[in-house]
């Protein structure tokens, strides 16, 4: 790749096909399909992930497939996001509400609570979130969050 | 979360509303299929919190 405007372009172009192929089908582009749209190899893909993990956006799986492209979660998660005809995932409750957020379309999260395990199904309409009784907790200070991401 | 915190033995540890989580949301995450968007630094993610009233030593990035 050339310039470092170019590559800029290139993670850009990247990181958009990949939010269209996960919005439009609820799930993440392998690394062979991302290559095959952008007419590149899988390893200048695969580095321009990297590239794209730094900021934590992406985060990709031991075998080099993404897993997170945040707010989504690359793989089903206790926080499924029910939107637009599509089932998603979100990382936590903060991610799954970042779907919405994102696509600024209505959304029901069927939830449960993290200590009783409850159901508690959050629902968006409108551009808000519906009342609903309850409070989200963070165990990792801020600072530490992505030391062990799946834990916090 | 006591209980949680008991189950799991953590210390408790931050906690806000569902509407400062759906506020958190919509600041984090509402421009991101722009093209012109960007991440954060640690300042800009920092006043984000702020805005939602996520302040203090536990919402702290330094």
């Amino acid at each position: 790749m050339g310039t470092a405007t170019e590559q800029a372009e290139f993670d850009n172009s990247l990181r958009l096909y990949t939010y269209g192929q996960v919005v439009d089908s609820g799930r993440a582009p392998t690394m062979a399909e991302a290559a095959a749209e952008m007419s590149s190899s899988e390893a200048a893909v695969r580095a321009a992930y990297v590239r794209l993990s730094e900021s934590h956006a992406f985060m990709l799986t031991e075998s080099g497939e993404l897993w997170r492209v945040a707010p989504f979660s690359a793989i089903p998660t206790a926080f499924p996001v029910q939107s637009g005809g599509h089932t998603y995932y979100g990382n936590c409750i903060w991610d799954a509400l970042g779907i919405p957020a994102m696509l600024g379309q209505d959304a029901t999260i069927p939830a449960s609570c993290g200590c009783c395990n409850l159901e508690m199904t959050l629902r968006v309409k409108a551009g808000s979130l519906l009342p609903h009784e309850g409070l989200i907790h963070v165990a990792v200070p801020a600072r530490r969050w992505y030391e062990d991401v799946v834990f916090t | 979360m006591s209980r949680w915190c008991r189950q799991w033995k953590r210390e408790q540890g931050g906690s806000f509303s569902l509407q400062q989580g759906w506020d958190l949301a919509r600041l984090w995450y509402g421009d991101r299929l722009s093209p012109k968007w960007r991440p954060f630094n640690a300042q800009e993610a920092q006043e984000v919190f702020a805005k939602v009233g996520l302040t203090g030593d536990f919402w702290s990035l330094d």
